[in-house]
């Protein structure tokens, strides 16, 4: 029997990107007094500390800031991914998101490559966003 | 830092720094680790050598550096381990190849690039110059303290290639201790990785970015080099006791304690009058600097 993985974790602060994830879009917290995105989802902006948040949709293009290939399952779930890649993904619109980079041979990543959002069905209708190559 | 501020305040006559753990054959330190980066679990992202993994990376993509530049480092501080009957690895020398074939863990990183795990620990008592007079060991001086904490949430900092807080934690201990980089006899690096070697010892300046290849070349910082570095092993090759592992090796240099791999005649080295170390938390982001002298 597979393990099952760990869920994302889900509190005041997160739930309207992981609710955007339903839905398949990408969704992040805007600074309404400064216009800052960030993430990951915060009470305050970072920038200015206002907590006037509007929550503002994605394009899902970006570029990969950088990657790493695990070889080692820290969690027996992810031995059957093995090896995969996990990316800090930087999106056109700025925020950085952690994810996965998917479709793509670990020898083929770089940091800079253009990549878009893929959309990967996880359990109890939660969609992770992963990234893959652009255009592939 | 701290230990300095309760003496100087008066508010204390000791301080004891410890350290101890059954890293190896207790599960805490994998929990832990694997508990760093919980949110990012749905990923399969964990711990701490993924976190430094991907700042490896960037580091790959901005400047000259990778694994034939961490080799140097993990086959240079072996050298020193081989030396140091208390070092896990004491009797395990390590040669280029064997890095060569050392298994990926969290590509750029190799096993070889990972710190130990281990059952064990250190300390190390703080006084006042006045009280440490008095005590039976000669004692050594903290010349200059310097730290710096740059980013709260890794993922989201804009250089995780650097500079980290090493260069201005390091430039404030220089300065404070008001002595030049060329006086440093040796370092004790806070080497969780190969990797953070080179970073911090690249902001401290020891070299430039992407120069750290040509600068270990020949041996810099093994025994006999011209800045010997991590001289019991360091936590790649002796033990991890967290920060403990570079200050108590540190002090123990200036103390004249450290028998074979005591820096001096025996190691082809000068015996040292000025060691500079660091130690750094979370994934790059604190960094705190101390540089030691003799009493
Ligand atoms: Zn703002």
């Amino acid at each position: 029997m597979t393990k099952r993985k760990p869920p994302p974790k889900i509190n005041a602060d997160t739930k309207a990107f992981w609710d955007g994830c339903r839905e398949r879009e990408l969704r992040f917290q805007k600074c309404e007094d400064c216009g800052h995105l960030r993430h990951p989802p915060a009470f305050l902006c970072p920038h200015c500390l206002s907590s006037r948040t509007v929550m503002v949709k994605a394009s899902g293009r970006g570029r990969v800031y950088s990657y790493a290939v695990y070889h080692v399952a820290f969690d027996p779930a992810f031995q059957e991914d093995l090896p995969y890649i996990v990316a800090l993904v930087d999106l056109e619109e700025g925020p950085r998101i952690v994810s996965n980079l998917v479709g793509c041979d670990p020898g083929a990543a770089a940091c800079g490559m253009a990549v878009e959002v893929a959309w990967d069905d996880g359990e109890e209708g939660l969609c992770l966003p992963k990234f893959r190559p652009a255009g592939a | 830092m701290h230990a300095v501020g309760v003496l100087e305040a008066g508010l204390c006559n000791y301080v004891l720094l410890s350290y101890g753990h059954c890293g190896r054959s207790g599960d805490s330190m994998m929990r832990m680790l694997a508990g760093l980066n919980a949110e990012d679990a749905v990923f399969g992202h964990f711990g701490a050598t993924g976190g430094y993994a991907l700042a490896a990376r960037r580091a790959m993509h901005e400047f000259r550096t990778g694994p034939e530049t961490w080799k140097r480092i993990a086959v240079g501080q072996r050298k020193w381990a081989n030396l140091n009957p208390r070092a896990m690895m004491c009797h395990r020398p390590m040669t280029d190849e064997d890095y060569d074939r050392s298994p990926w863990v969290v590509e750029p990183f190799r096993l070889a690039d990972n710190c130990l795990l281990t059952d064990g620990g250190r300390a190390c008592i703080i006084t006042t110059r006045e009280r440490a007079r008095d005590l039976r060991h000669p004692p050594v001086v903290i010349m200059g303290l310097g730290m710096c904490n740059p980013a709260a949430d890794p993922a989201p900092a804009s250089h995780l290639a650097g500079p980290t807080g090493a260069r201005r934690a390091g430039e404030m201990a220089l300065r404070m201790a008001g002595i030049a980089r060329d006086d440093i006899d040796a370092c004790e690096i806070y080497d969780c990785f190969t990797y953070t070697v080179e970073i911090t010892l690249q902001d401290y300046g020891f070299f430039g970015p992407g120069e750290g290849l040509d600068w270990l070349q020949g041996g810099t910082i093994e025994p006999g080099g011209s800045l010997p570095v991590n001289t019991s092993g360091g936590l790649l090759s002796e033990a991890y006791f967290m920060g403990l592992t570079p200050l108590t090796e540190g002090v123990m240099q200036l103390m004249g304690r450290c028998g074979e791999r005591q820096l001096g005649p025996k190691t082809g080295n000068k015996t040292p009058e000025i060691i500079m170390c660091s130690d750094n938390g979370g994934i790059l982001q604190t960094h705190s600097c101390y540089i030691l002298t003799k009493g």
